[in-house]
């Protein structure tokens, strides 16, 4: 044991006298704070009812403007103002007086045709066509009401809107999932890196000639590797509740990116065994990881859902038992890879 | 010159042979077999309809009766799991509880809120398609609406030049008959009205009902493109498809600059590049031969990802500085890393910010100019089929090219023995690269002539000038990230963070000069280099003014950034002068006072640099408070 701790711990030195690990911490606050932003911008242009204070003003006209009024009480972020004629209401859009004109007639059909002009090309353009759809299907609701004799099966009355953050839902489905598993791709790479850089400096030939198997140096190089992952998700975790978003099943999101890490690093040492070369090697590793993470992530309980009900608390006896299986997977297969390595050695070395 | 080509392809001819050794045939089979087994995996998985990638899936659990009319949309939702009623106890097992009549139990945290709205949005899923399947179509959609887009003819006039050709073109895709109604009106005659609700018959109603239930529909509208159709089928306008396959170009650059970063970092090591710098070939020829393959292979690739996607030669040449960028970046990484782990990081951090600095502009296309910024809009609207003018086009890809050609040129200063096999951290060597491009200035006194010493001063002022297109693309991602925030937290601390940047860039040579011994430490030398790079970033920032025509100072934020210049009009010749001379003489202050403390050592240099940022951040404050 103790020969593989003093790899591990040169392992260690070797990031912290590159500054390695500060450079990764970085990029990995980058990629949170960008993805974040991005989702508020987003949010922000597709749903502005979740904003405060965006609300928009409909020049009507028409003769069936009165349901397009009535539809407007019920839709708090738009307003409409009545016109005596479409010219008119076309006027107060070129006077900028209002946001958008709709001109709603009834059709010789029975059916009501709606004509909605918004302005092109500004930035509140995205703003105000969400809010225009959303008057128009609460226009559409009530007109289906009305109509419900005529319709086979009713639709089912909507329950009332709550007050909900649009960022809810992202933040534990997309943003702690992510966190949570950079650190495990950074080490799978940092492994790979590290056994190639031995292979095409020669310094593994050299620590082979110390009493050490190539097993033990394996061992080594992976518990560095391992050890340094849950830390950073824990950080981000921590910073996340500091933020006001409490995340819950914090020792089970650890053990399963933990067992995950284990299972990435296997494959980095079976790649670096493999491969003739560094260049290959990584080339190798990033489509594995690509494959392996994207193939997961398809499939139901792939880990990445898996993080995001532990997070948000929806877990079930199914949730456990995933945990359970991705620890006996990453032992099995971290087992496996030893075993290729001490039977085969490494390929360029 | 002819030579010179010819030993340049002569190193590019033995780089692909190494290249191709390095990937050999057994690497390759092993990818194709990854991907064939992920491929069969997806495809058996989408065929037995396991597989989706719903990263919500039952993230909420929802207390319903299996007898419920509401259960079935339910069971629809991919991210709502139902539990059967009477197992169910609020905020224990289940988050919201619905009962028969459609009204919702929950407790007031935000887990339970989220659940509602999302159980809402189940509902009204479930309606559209309850209402899809009647066959009484106008009971079921009642309402047929034609969206179309009109520029205001009244003011906003800058909006015309872009927005004005995106609706001609995207509209002509769309839909023939509300196309032409769009553009009457955007002319002004508004007297057409009583026709215009003509337009939306029956039949046109009918074909898009069945696309009427993708309610957060991703189709890529974009701006202009007119729709007919229930109020479900109204997209917003967003260029969702084409960003998409814009950033498709995007993806293959990570794979190739790793190959690059190897190929460079593999010279460097056991001294491998040695036979190499012996030859003589001049580094730039081999840095030009190293590099030409793997531009090729970046045209090749891109004009395939072009001819699959639908794009042009515009996307190709449009996306060739972002591939140039991407090498040069990491040419600058590899030259700089000490061993393949921070390679790997340097990689990382350079795919991340270039891909953020060329994709986050572009999904803004056809909102604001400044998304020209990025090369990639240029492809967004290559995509969209609009036309692109020469003057955008430069706008879009100059800048990134010249930052590709200056990175390649201060990864060349360190292409040299003393630098390419010893682990020197990477700040030291930033300095030694930088430090390269300057000449001797008050080194021995003796014997220099004026001329002399006047081109050592150039090369300082050059070398300022040199840093303008990385200035600019860190103040605008400053811009960005900050652009989200109020304006009365953006404005300062975006005015202290530009002061820095620039602060930065007009500096950080001199002390490279200083620490390297390129520069005598006396105050008269600090005095002299730091009035030097000044007029050097002062000349370099004037020529670039030409942004400001594209209407970058549009933008309220644009405006604090480069915006000195803008609201002069009116003002008499001699206030005009000072006004246009006053950032010269703010920048000689503020960068002779960081090149003394550079002149002295690191400590004093940090003190001295945060001094002349905050006098620069406080000049620029009363700038914004004169024009705002």
């Amino acid at each position: 044991m103790g020969s593989r701790l003093t790899i591990a711990g040169r392992e260690l030195a070797g990031l912290r006298a590159e500054k390695t690990i500060l450079l990764a911490i970085g990029i990995q606050l980058f990629i949170a704070a960008f993805s974040s932003f991005l989702v508020v911008g987003l949010v922000s242009m597709y749903d502005p009812g979740g904003l405060s204070g965006a609300e928009i003003e409909v020049a009507g006209a028409g003769d069936a403007v009165a349901d397009l009024e009535r539809a407007s009480d019920d839709v708090p972020g738009a307003s409409v103002t009545r016109y005596e004629s479409a010219g008119a209401a076309r006027l107060a859009f070129e006077r900028n007086a209002a946001d958008a004109v709709v001109v709603t007639n009834r059709a010789e059909d029975g059916g009501i045709d709606v004509v909605a002009t918004a302005p092109d090309a500004t930035v509140e353009t995205t703003v105000i066509v969400v809010q225009l759809r959303e008057l128009l299907r609460t226009h559409e609701l009530n007109e289906r009401e009305s109509r419900a004799a005529f319709l086979a099966e009713s639709p089912l009355p909507l329950p009332d809107q709550s007050g909900s953050s649009p960022y809810f839902t992202f933040t534990y489905t997309v943003l702690i999932p992510v966190l949570v598993f950079l650190p495990v791709f950074i080490s799978g790479s940092l492994v790979v890196d590290s056994i190639t850089e031995e292979i095409d400096r020669g310094t593994l030939e050299l620590l082979r000639v110390a009493p050490v198997t190539l097993p033990e140096i394996v061992d080594g190089k992976a518990i560095a590797a391992i050890a340094i992952a849950p830390g950073q998700a824990l950080l981000w975790l921590v910073l996340l509740r500091a933020n006001g978003t409490p995340v819950a099943n914090v020792p089970s999101i650890l053990a399963l990116m933990t067992a995950l890490t284990t299972l990435v690093v296997a494959l980095a040492v079976a790649i670096s065994a493999l491969a003739p070369d560094r260049r290959a090697a990584q080339f190798l590793y990033s489509i594995g990881v690509l494959v392996l993470f994207g193939g997961a992530t398809a499939m139901a309980g792939g880990p990445a859902n898996a993080v995001a009900r532990l997070a948000i608390d929806s877990t079930d006896a199914t949730t456990g038992a995933l945990v359970v299986a991705y620890a006996v997977i990453a032992a099995v297969a971290y087992a496996g890879v030893r075993r290729l390595v001490a039977v085969n050695g490494f390929e360029g070395g | 010159m002819i030579d010179r080509l010819r030993r340049v392809l002569r190193v590019a001819r033995w780089e692909t042979v190494r290249a191709g050794g390095g990937v050999d045939r057994r690497t390759l089979l092993a990818v194709l077999a990854l991907l064939s087994v992920a491929g069969v995996v997806l495809g058996g998985g989408l065929a037995a309809g396991v597989v989706g990638i719903d990263v919500d899936r039952d993230v909420y659990r929802v207390g319903v009766d299996t007898e419920s009319p509401y259960a079935d949309a339910v069971e629809a939702r991919p991210s709502l799991t139902p539990v059967s009623a009477d197992r169910a106890s609020l905020g224990e097992t289940v988050d919201i509880l619905v009962l028969d009549d459609g009204v919702v139990v929950a407790s007031d945290t935000p887990k339970s809120e989220a659940a509602a709205a999302e159980f809402r949005e189940a509902v009204e899923a479930h309606n559209e398609r309850l209402m899809a399947a009647e066959e009484n179509a106008t009971a079921a959609f009642p309402l047929t609406v034609s969206l179309q887009y009109v520029s205001r003819t009244s003011g906003l006039g800058v909006e015309e030049t872009l927005g004005g050709s995106a609706d001609d073109d995207g509209g002509a895709g769309e839909s023939g008959a509300t196309d032409d109604e769009g553009d009457d009106t955007a002319t002004g005659e508004a007297d057409e009205d009583s026709d215009v609700s003509t337009d939306s018959d029956g039949d046109d109603a009918e074909d898009s009902d069945d696309s009427g239930l993708a309610v957060p529909s991703v189709s890529g509208g974009a701006f202009g493109a007119d729709t007919v159709g229930a109020p479900g089928a109204i997209t917003p306008p967003f260029p969702f498809v084409s960003l998409l396959l814009a950033f498709v170009f995007l993806v293959p650059m990570n794979f190739l600059i790793q190959a690059y970063g190897s190929s460079v970092l593999d010279e460097r090591t056991n001294r491998r590049g040695e036979p190499l710098l012996v030859t003589p070939l001049a580094p730039a020829d081999i840095v030009a031969g190293k590099t030409l393959p793997y531009v090729a292979v970046a045209v090749l690739i891109t004009t395939l990802i072009a001819v699959a996607v639908g794009g042009g030669v515009l996307s190709v040449l449009a996306v060739l500085p972002i591939a140039a960028t991407f090498l040069a970046a990491t040419f600058v990484g590899a030259m700089f890393a000490r061993s393949f782990k921070e390679l790997t990081f340097v990689t990382v951090g350079v795919s991340v910010l270039l891909t953020t600095y060329a994709f986050v502009p572009a999904i803004f296309t056809n909102v604001t100019p400044v998304a020209l910024v990025s090369p990639l809009t240029l492809v967004v609207y290559d995509l969209q089929g609009e036309a692109v003018s020469t003057g955008e086009f430069l706008f879009s890809t100059t800048p990134m090219a010249v930052g590709a050609l200056l990175l390649f040129g201060l990864g060349l200063g360190v292409y040299r023995e003393e630098d390419m096999f010893t682990q020197k951290p990477v700040s030291r060597k930033f300095l030694d690269a930088l430090a390269v491009r300057l000449a001797e200035v008050g080194a021995a006194g003796i014997g220099v002539s004026p001329r002399h010493r006047l081109r050592a001063l150039g090369s300082v002022a050059f070398l300022t000038a040199c840093t303008i297109p990385f200035v600019f693309v860190a103040e605008l991602l400053a811009v960005a990230l900050l652009f989200a925030l109020p304006i009365t937290v953006s404005i300062p601390v975006l005015l202290v963070t530009i002061a820095f940047i620039e602060e930065v860039a007009k500096s950080v040579h001199l002390y490279a000069g200083f620490e390297r011994g390129v520069f005598a430490r006396t105050d008269r030398v600090a005095v002299a280099v730091g009035l030097a790079s000044a007029v050097g970033f002062f000349l370099a920032e004037k020529a670039t003014a030409v942004v400001q025509a594209v209407g970058l100072t549009e933008l309220y934020v644009g405006r604090a950034a480069f915006g000195s210049v803008a609201g002069v009009a009116g003002l008499s010749p001699p206030v005009l002068v000072a006004l246009f001379l006053a950032p010269l003489a703010l920048h000689g202050f503020a960068t002779t006072l960081a090149a003394v403390g550079a002149s002295r050592n690191r400590t004093y240099y940090a003190l001295t640099l945060a001094l002349a940022t905050l006098i620069h951040a406080a000049y620029n404050f009363g700038v914004v408070s004169l024009h705002g």
